[in-house]
């Protein structure tokens, strides 16, 4: 079956299988920034926004995304011009292996455009379905604070 | 995505056509609101998904005499973000939703889907078998039943071939408090509780207790209600509620924690609620 969606504002018209997940059909498409982790809506690695809310892909089938607005990190910045959340992570030492961050991200992203000043237990209550083996999470709750900030100095 | 084996998807245009596609199916279809469980399904027989998302059924209506009518493909996040949820029976609503899962999950699920998978281990159930939420559905007629109703009978069954369109949240005066123990903040519940208080001079008018994760669904704990009206709120109460409870309730093990652990943690985790619902009702 074919369906039509937009993905970091691009239009996609694609064939996709009837029970794919959209993790599955996204990674086809060449978005590695979506990461398989566990395969089963439990670690946060595959969050993308659909019309700007989180959602996990994973566990997503591809044919809900029709007619909808899909983001992914590759939708924010880029290596060249990185959105401030991503700057802030790099600043804040929010980063270890990297494969739980575009997920981090983007649910940090999601929470910033609902709560623009967030508390430390309000970050650490929206993140709490991302799962980091590294970090510890205190330097990513600091990196979205900081993106926090700069928004509110309007830098974003 | 454990669900294998599928291979049609459909986009329902309306309720009848959802049926008559899910009859074609002779088993082999499945209805699909968010698809969390769908998805991590390990059933291999699915051959065609029924999507209801274009039905219509994502919606909150705040009745005229104060109850909700909450349409069956409502995400949970929908309906978190509503300022009806937040004055419904004191907040009640809004504090068990908070619990469920994360974010990104709370996006995807439907408040219609966790009625129907009714797992025993669900916070859904349970606060809304509390509050005395009705479910309207759709199958070869309409049917409309009290979900703690429900539950006791097939339910399964009629949703084999039903659609369920509506939950309906009753009015009411008193006030609620969710509790729930998980082993962390996004966990399923080891234990969860809803306890709900009416007062009237001082005195518990009407209550309403409900406890799942036992590890089976949550049941309204009848005996406890009748026995709260009349009494005053206090500390000796409440630690009658905990010594009553654990010697009371039907808790079982499973692999996430023991019948012992249960019934300790039961009398505490009911006593904590009632504190809550109690404190919230200005007793």
């Amino acid at each position: 079956m074919k369906i039509y969606f937009e993905l970091n504002g691009r239009p996609q018209y694609v064939e996709v299988q009837p029970g794919e997940s959209l993790l599955s059909l996204l990674r086809r498409l060449g978005t590695k920034s979506v990461r398989e982790g566990c395969g089963m809506g439990e670690c946060g690695c595959c969050v993308i926004l659909l019309e700007g809310k989180p959602v996990r892909s994973c566990i997503l089938f591809a044919p809900k995304v029709q007619g909808k607005k899909v983001t992914t990190v590759e939708g924010l910045g880029s290596l060249d011009n990185p959105h401030p959340l991503q700057r802030a992570f790099v600043e804040a030492g929010a980063v270890q292996c990297g494969f739980c961050t575009p997920g981090m991200i983007l649910t940090a992203y999601a929470l910033l455009a609902e709560n623009p000043s967030p508390t430390p237990q309000e970050v650490r209550d929206y993140l709490l379905g991302n799962i980091c083996r590294c970090t510890g999470y205190n330097k990513i709750v600091d990196a979205v604070l900081l993106a926090a900030a700069w928004k509110g100095e309007g830098r974003w | 995505m454990r669900l294998r084996g599928v291979q049609r998807y459909h986009w329902a245009r309306d309720v009848d056509e959802a049926l008559s596609l899910l009859s074609a199916y002779q088993g082999k279809g499945a209805l699909l609101a968010g698809g969390v469980d769908l998805a991590r399904s390990p059933r291999t027989d699915i051959e065609g998904l029924i999507d209801l998302t274009g039905l219509g059924l994502s919606y909150v209506r705040e009745e005229e005499e104060g109850g909700l009518r909450v349409g069956a493909t409502t995400t949970l996040a929908a309906l978190l973000g509503r300022p009806e949820t937040e004055s419904y029976a004191g907040g009640v609503l809004r504090e068990a939703l908070q619990t469920v899962a994360c974010p990104a999950i709370r996006h995807m699920a439907t408040l219609g889907g966790a009625v129907v998978s009714a797992h025993p281990w669900a916070d859904i159930p349970t606060l809304l078998v509390a509050l005395d939420a009705r479910g309207r559905w759709r199958g070869e007629r309409e049917g409309k039943a009290e979900l703690w109703d429900l539950y006791q009978k097939e339910f399964r069954r009629i949703f084999q071939a039903a659609v369920l369109l509506e939950i309906e949240l009753p009015p009411w005066e008193g006030v609620g408090a969710f509790e729930k123990i998980g082993r962390n903040a996004g966990d399923i519940a080891l234990l969860n509780a809803c306890a709900g208080l009416r007062m009237s001079e001082g005195r518990i008018a009407e209550a309403r207790v409900a406890v799942g994760a036992r590890p089976q669904r949550g049941e309204r704990l009848r005996w406890l209600e009748e026995a709260l009206v009349g009494e005053k709120p206090n500390e000796k109460l409440w630690e009658k509620v905990k010594e009553e409870v654990r010697a009371r309730i039907e808790v079982g093990e499973d692999r996430r924690a023991s019948a012992e652990w249960r019934r300790e943690a039961a009398g505490v985790l009911v006593a904590r609620a009632l504190v809550r619902a109690a404190g919230k009702a200005g007793a």
